[in-house]
């Protein structure tokens, strides 16, 4: 799942000018779009609830959190069970209670990168060279009848991301992650829309993930519908469960 | 900005009921055709259903073991792309598809990065159905992005080789264009990385190119070119000169200076070596020793020569059949890397030898046949990989049984049919792969073993028989047509035969048509046009030869340059394309494919050529499809297929007069966007002014007539070439035949119908749809590991179409589902994309609120499918809002009644319901469980109340465990309890849509007493000890254990279940 992406604000009310675009130019104007730095900066927290819809037939509740710089934790429920994923700055951890259990496992290193990314607060395209990021510019694109800036991310932690930009309002519509997990490429498609303002910067709250070029049965949908900046969060939410406080079983 | 701001004009639009009736000859007047593009309309997604079994012809083959063990491999698609592999081919992906050609002559691989790989476009094996090219691309980053490297007019490229000192020189051996004389054409050089090139060897007229190359890896500079003079027409083809004595330009030279200079080889020079004239030449180099050289020559004796000493002399070697059988289609060596005596000729089988060319034996074992290229591992040459015309194959033990490749669907078909069953088939023939029927859907998708093969040879047309569902109508090349038991596979061939001294004259394509007049009636075409009214029993032949009969275009017995070539392929002077017009019975439109345009109003008594009506057109242009239109008698559609004049263009012409008269509708004066050579025109079989054009290079969409056009890319359908369509009249599917890359199928294009100008120039506008029907649920299938290609189904639900005229992108778009009594019961997320968009709605009631237990209720987590009926979609961003009627209705196939079907959702609302009610019961009595523990930690100076309250919580969890499975630890526990035994019956009612049976809903009876005692001994309870409890706790002064009457409704609106999300979250652990 790569419910969020960062972060949007005002519209540019122009276009980039003719001359060749640089990555550095789109970055800019993205980070312009989202809402500029100042607000992004501002939010410190960020709570998003909705649905996750998977293969257009499972339904669950959502909640995604995320604190500065590099924490976020997912939840889904089911039938009142919470299904958990969490990165907590330095390793993931995830708890699958569908099938009966409901202790909390480490996640692979792997498996983890994504979460990780996630959790990159203003997301890959910000301050990518402090964070080993390498961002270059692919020409345009067309996704859908788009023809969108398309921008490579080569993240410091060997994945790529590709990350296309609405060629008006500069804000990602599509991304494309290349990540290897157990020595096996994976690619993810991930499609943005219904952008809203939280607290003067532009979140997506439609978010639609999968495989690339898989069936429509393997996306996952993510509708949000509430989303709240700067709510308090402790560190521990993000950190891997010590030890159960009860035996298994006794709950609920 | 983008902010959604017409809603208001959809809605009013359907107030009005008029929307799509608005003036589209004004709208069109004013230019609002202009928003008619690519985006508009590829938002109809395609889905392709393959297949991968018969697969399709790989031109080229290239790998690389990385430093991990792992093999990547790059397949070049005689017209289906670049593949790639990182998993030794467990899975592939389409690495060039978005590339504006889909030909594939030449893989190189860097040796030194090896993500820097070369594609010269365009393959070299040229035979009639060859595609084209357009240059050469790279990419530097393993197949993600790639750059055109120029070369725009090589049309074909046969080999690319890269000097292993430096990346940037590259040779791209170019034998040039196919079908006209082209100055470029030779082996071409760059050493800045392709954003330059010089031609270094070219030949010495304007039919010889480079075939064949060859590159020293431990001299780089020592290379070996061949040259091939060779030219195919529609009627000819010649590998050499124009027969096999004939002066021929075609000839082996070799550069010791990075090719620079060159000399020739020749007998003179080089003893061994054989004497002119040549015809095509393979040469390599072996990569262990390169003194060691193999060149296989083309000649009045052709055979394998070797040479010991770097090219300077030769013997001859091997010269059996399989060694000198049709060169221009077979001329590739592979040298083992490590045994410079052990190597392969790709051929009509594989053939392989171990004593350095003496001796060849067949190792093609299993595999299809026709090879093209070999890949031997350099650190396991027991490891090889080789492609044929019938796709991908390993082998393991030096290539003597082959394991196949089953996840390449670049199969390469020339027509489509579809046959009116539920869910309907389809058929068709494919290159050198025969003819099949396929399913459309099939419960778990549309595997491999879901396609079955049904005649032999090169396939072609392919049809059901209308009047008999046993049989079924199929060709191989040269009018070879039978028909066929689909049950015994039985044949009877019925090809009409010659009469006294007469040759017919069939195509390789020949076309057989069935009329849509009468079910028992056939035609097919050779000079002169056949009808038979008994299924192929008898003919009649209702025309004299339609053809211009040019002697000089049947000399086909002369066609191959040095060895003779006559396989039907070149035949020439015949009947191309039939069209009986669906209007009028006996109106039926010929086309040939030497340039006549024949029509007949009389049932074949009498015949004209049109053609001569059409104004501009050359005479003797082949006209590669006419078809009748199903509205109107007078009027057709044809298209000219000039490509065998080395003319790439497309021409569509229209005529409403029977053909006295000709509009233009697409021209290379006038392209209008479309791009190649067309294969098929097609209006569709509902709304007049849609037309199909299916080209070399991709399928285009008019909505009006052929006025504007658009190429089609949804589903990222590539631009392959598009040989034949179909639109399902029952479905509304456009099913499309690609020469390259299978079938694919557009769901349902009743949208397309009703894309006006005036829907075009609305923000958002809901479009028809074809009627909504609940296919039958059901499960199929096998899990067949991942090295299989499955082609998806139609999605599974009421697909809910729409119009947006730019991409959706601030603000909540939702849809909304309403039923009959205007009650909220669903809420999609909108589809965002700009044009068409689509949504799926599986047309399922909310799932039951399910109490939390020890594990998901897996039957639960699905709700009641609705009831057949009338709903209403609200599509809704703001305030703003549109909204139209859903009528959904039941599967035809369905053995029950709608009012089975209601008893059905109505026992499933019951036991929903039901699920309700132990959720509320489990929430009173989880709210007790807790309340007690709480308070007794408060209570910890009065042990008889902490007593009392630690045996309410004790006594309340009990029953609580009547209701609910409480082992965790995820094994199977076995442990089942009312909720579970109420998700097993659940599961039974809901997984068949008939009604329920009697013993099903007396075990929801029966679920329900047990659930009712269960809520009786909480009555119990709670009248006695929470009572008890409640008032000492009063009297103490603390808060009384409060019983909910209902679970709340969960956070976050959605369906988290059990009223219980927020209390149960991962409870029970710390955290660190």
């Amino acid at each position: 799942m790569h419910a969020r992406m960062g972060l949007f604000a005002v519209l540019l009310g122009f276009a980039l000018s003719a001359h060749a675009v640089t990555a550095d130019e789109l970055v800019a104007k993205n980070i312009a779009a989202r809402g500029g730095m100042e607000k992004m900066a501002a939010i410190k927290t960020l709570r998003m609830q909705g649905q996750l819809i998977f293969g257009g037939n499972f339904k669950l509740a959502y909640t995604q959190l995320l604190k500065r710089p590099d924490k976020v934790r997912e939840e889904a429920s089911l039938q009142g069970l919470t299904q958990v994923q969490a990165w907590d700055g330095h390793r993931g951890w995830s708890i699958q209670p569908f099938g009966g259990r409901r202790d909390p496992v480490p996640m692979s290193a792997d498996e983890a990168k994504a979460l990780a990314e996630e959790a990159d607060f203003d997301g890959a395209l910000v301050d990518a060279k402090a964070k080993g990021n390498v961002v270059t510019y692919l020409g345009t694109e067309d996704v859908d009848g788009t023809n969108a800036y398309k921008l490579q991310v080569k993240l410091k932690d060997g994945n790529t991301l590709v990350v296309y930009l609405d060629p008006d309002a500069y804000l990602p519509i599509r991304e494309i992650a290349q990540r290897t997990v157990n020595g096996v490429q994976q690619v993810t498609q991930t499609d943005y829309g219904d952008y809203e303002r939280v607290d003067g910067v532009y979140f997506p709250f439609a978010v639609s993930s999968g495989p690339k070029g898989g069936t429509p049965d393997s996306r996952m949908q993510v509708s949000i519908d509430k989303a709240e900046a700067n709510v308090p969060v402790e560190d521990a939410v993000f950190a891997f469960p010590a030890r159960a406080a009860t035996k298994q079983g006794s709950k609920p | 900005m983008k902010h959604p701001t017409a809603f208001v004009a959809a809605a009013s639009a359907w107030a009005l009921g008029g929307w799509l009736v608005a003036d589209a000859a004004f709208a069109a007047d004013n230019g609002f055709w202009a928003r008619y593009d690519s985006g508009a309309i590829s938002g109809l997604g395609a889905r392709n259903i393959g297949s991968a079994t018969m697969s399709g012809r790989v031109s080229a083959v290239s790998a690389v073991r990385e430093k991990n063990g792992k093999v990547t491999i790059y397949v070049g698609a005689a017209s289906g792309g670049v593949w790639k592999s990182t998993d030794n081919g467990t899975t592939f992906k389409p690495v060039f598809d978005r590339q504006p050609v889909q030909s594939i002559g030449a893989i190189a691989i860097d040796p030194n990065h090896h993500d820097t790989v070369w594609v010269g476009t365009g393959e070299s094996w040229m035979r009639n159905s060859v595609s084209v090219g357009n240059g050469v691309y790279k990419t530097t980053d393993g197949g993600e992005t790639w750059q055109y490297m120029g070369l725009p007019d090589s049309e074909h490229v046969a080999k690319i080789a890269i000097d292993p000192r430096d990346g940037n020189t590259v040779y791209a051996c170019v034998p040039g264009k196919l079908w006209s004389d082209s100055p470029d054409r030779g082996l071409y050089k760059t050493s800045d990385g392709g954003r330059s090139w010089s031609l270094v060897l070219k030949g010495g007229n304007l039919s010889t190119g480079c075939s064949g190359l060859s590159l020293d890896p431990k001299n780089p500079n020592v290379l070996f070119a061949a040259m091939w003079d060779f030219r195919r027409k529609g009627w000819t083809f010649r590998s050499g000169g124009e027969s096999p004595t004939a002066k021929s330009d075609s000839g082996l030279f070799r550069s010791a200076d990075g090719g620079r200079t060159w000399t020739e080889i020749t007998p003179a020079a080089n003893s061994g070596f054989p004497e002119k004239p040549y015809g095509r030449i393979a040469v390599t180099i072996a990569p262990s020793n390169p003194e060691i050289v193999y060149a296989f020559v083309e000649s009045p004796h052709s055979a394998l020569f070797r040479s010991d000493d770097g090219g300077r002399t030769w013997s001859r070697r091997d010269n059996s059949q399989n060694m000198v059988w049709r060169p221009f289609y077979f001329a590739n060596l592979i040298v083992d890397p490590v045994d410079p005596d052990r190597l392969f000729k790709p051929d009509l089988t594989l053939i392989a030898s171990t004593d350095g060319g003496r001796t060849f034996s067949q190792v093609g074992g299993g595999a299809h046949g026709d090879f093209h290229d070999v890949w031997i591992d350099p650190a396991d040459p027991r490891y090889v990989i080789a492609g044929d015309d019938g796709g991908l194959w390993y082998s393991h033990d030096g290539g003597n049984k082959w394991w196949k490749a089953n996840n390449l669907p670049i199969s390469q078909f020339y027509h489509v049919s579809v046959d009116d069953d539920d869910p309907y088939h389809v058929y068709g023939g494919l290159q050198d792969n025969s003819d099949w029927v396929g399913d459309s859907e099939y419960p778990g998708g549309i595997t491999n073993s879901r396609w079955e093969n049904m005649f032999g040879g090169d396939g072609f047309w392919v049809f059901a028989d209308p009047s008999d569902k046993n049989y079924l109508y199929a060709e191989s090349q040269g009018g070879f047509l039978g028909r066929i038991n689909r049950h015994t596979h039985q044949i009877q061939l019925i090809q009409p035969q010659a009469g006294y001294r007469e040759k017919l004259r069939y195509n390789w394509n020949t076309p057989i048509a069935l009329s849509p007049h009468d079910p028992n009636a056939l035609y097919i075409g050779a000079q002169f046009l056949f009808k038979s009214d008994d299924h192929g029993r008898t003919w009649q032949r209702i025309s004299p030869d339609l053809t211009t009969n040019n002697p000089e275009q049947q000399k086909q017995e002369e066609s191959g340059g040095v060895t003779v070539d006559n396989s039907y392929a070149e035949m020439h002077d015949t009947i191309y394309s039939i069209s009986e017009s669906p209007k009028q019975a006996g109106l039926i439109w010929v086309g040939t494919d030497d340039g006549n345009l024949q029509l007949t109003r009389d049932g074949g008594r009498h015949w004209s050529n049109v053609v001569g009506n059409i104004p501009g057109l050359p005479r003797g242009e082949w006209v590669s499809w006419v078809q009748a239109s199903p509205f109107d008698a007078g009027t057709a559609y044809v298209a000219f297929d000039r490509h065998s004049y080395g003319d790439m263009r497309p021409y569509i012409y229209k005529t409403t007069d029977y053909g006295r008269s000709w509009s233009a509708l697409v021209t290379p004066g006038n392209d209008k966007g479309l791009r190649g050579f067309v294969h098929v025109i097609k209006p569709d079989i509902v709304d007049p002014n849609l037309l199909f054009a299916g080209t070399e290079f991709g399928l285009w969409i008019s909505p009006d007539d052929g006025g504007h056009w658009a190429r089609y890319k949804g589903g990222d359908f590539p631009e392959v070439p598009v040989r034949d369509l179909v639109v399902q009249p029952r479905t509304s599917d456009l099913v499309v035949a690609t020469h390259g890359r299978g079938i694919w199928i557009i769901d349902d294009i009743t949208p397309l119908r009703h894309l006006t100008p005036a829907v075009l120039d609305t923000d958002v506008a809901f479009l028809p749809t074809r009627p909504v029907v609940q296919r039958i649920e059901a499960f199929g299938g096998w899990p067949e590991g991942d090295a299989s290609f499955t082609g998806p189904n139609p999605p599974d639900g009421a697909v809910i179409t729409y119009y947006q005229k730019s991409r959706h992108l601030f603000g909540k778009l939702n849809l909304e589902i309403y039923d009959g009594n205007g009650r909220l019961i669903d809420t999609l997320p909108g589809n965002v994309r700009r044009g068409i968009a689509r949504v799926t709605w599986n047309m399922h009631m909310p799932p039951p609120r399910v109490p939390p237990a020890a594990a998901v209720a897996g039957n639960s987590t699905q709700g009641p499918r609705v009831v057949p009926g009338v709903y209403t979609v609200k599509l809704v961003s703001g305030d703003k809002s549109c909204e139209q009627k859903l009528d959904v209705g039941l599967d035809p196939r369905d053995p029950f009644t709608l009012a089975d079907r209601k008893a059905q959702f109505d026992a499933a609302m019951k036991v929903s319901d039901l699920f309700g009610r132990m959720t509320d019961l489990a929430y009173r009595i989880v709210a007790v469980r807790d309340g007690a523990q709480a308070r007794a930690a408060q209570v910890k100076d009065d042990p008889a109340l902490q007593k009392q309250l630690n045996a309410l919580s004790g006594n309340a969890d009990a029953i609580r465990k009547q209701i609910v499975a409480t082992k965790e630890g995820g094994a199977i526990t076995g442990e089942e309890r009312e909720r579970e035994y109420l998700d097993d019956v659940y599961g039974a009612i809901n997984g068949y849509e008939g009604a329920p049976t009697d013993y099903q809903l007396a075990r929801v009876d029966a679920i329900a007493r047990e659930m009712g005692d269960t809520a009786d001994a909480f009555e119990k309870l709670r009248n006695g000890d929470l009572a008890r409890v409640n008032a000492a706790l009063k009297a103490k002064g603390l808060q009384e254990i409060a019983v909910p009457d209902k679970a709340p409704a969960d956070d976050g609106g959605a369906p988290g279940g059990g009223g219980m999300r927020g209390r149960d979250r991962d409870a029970g652990f710390e955290r660190e």
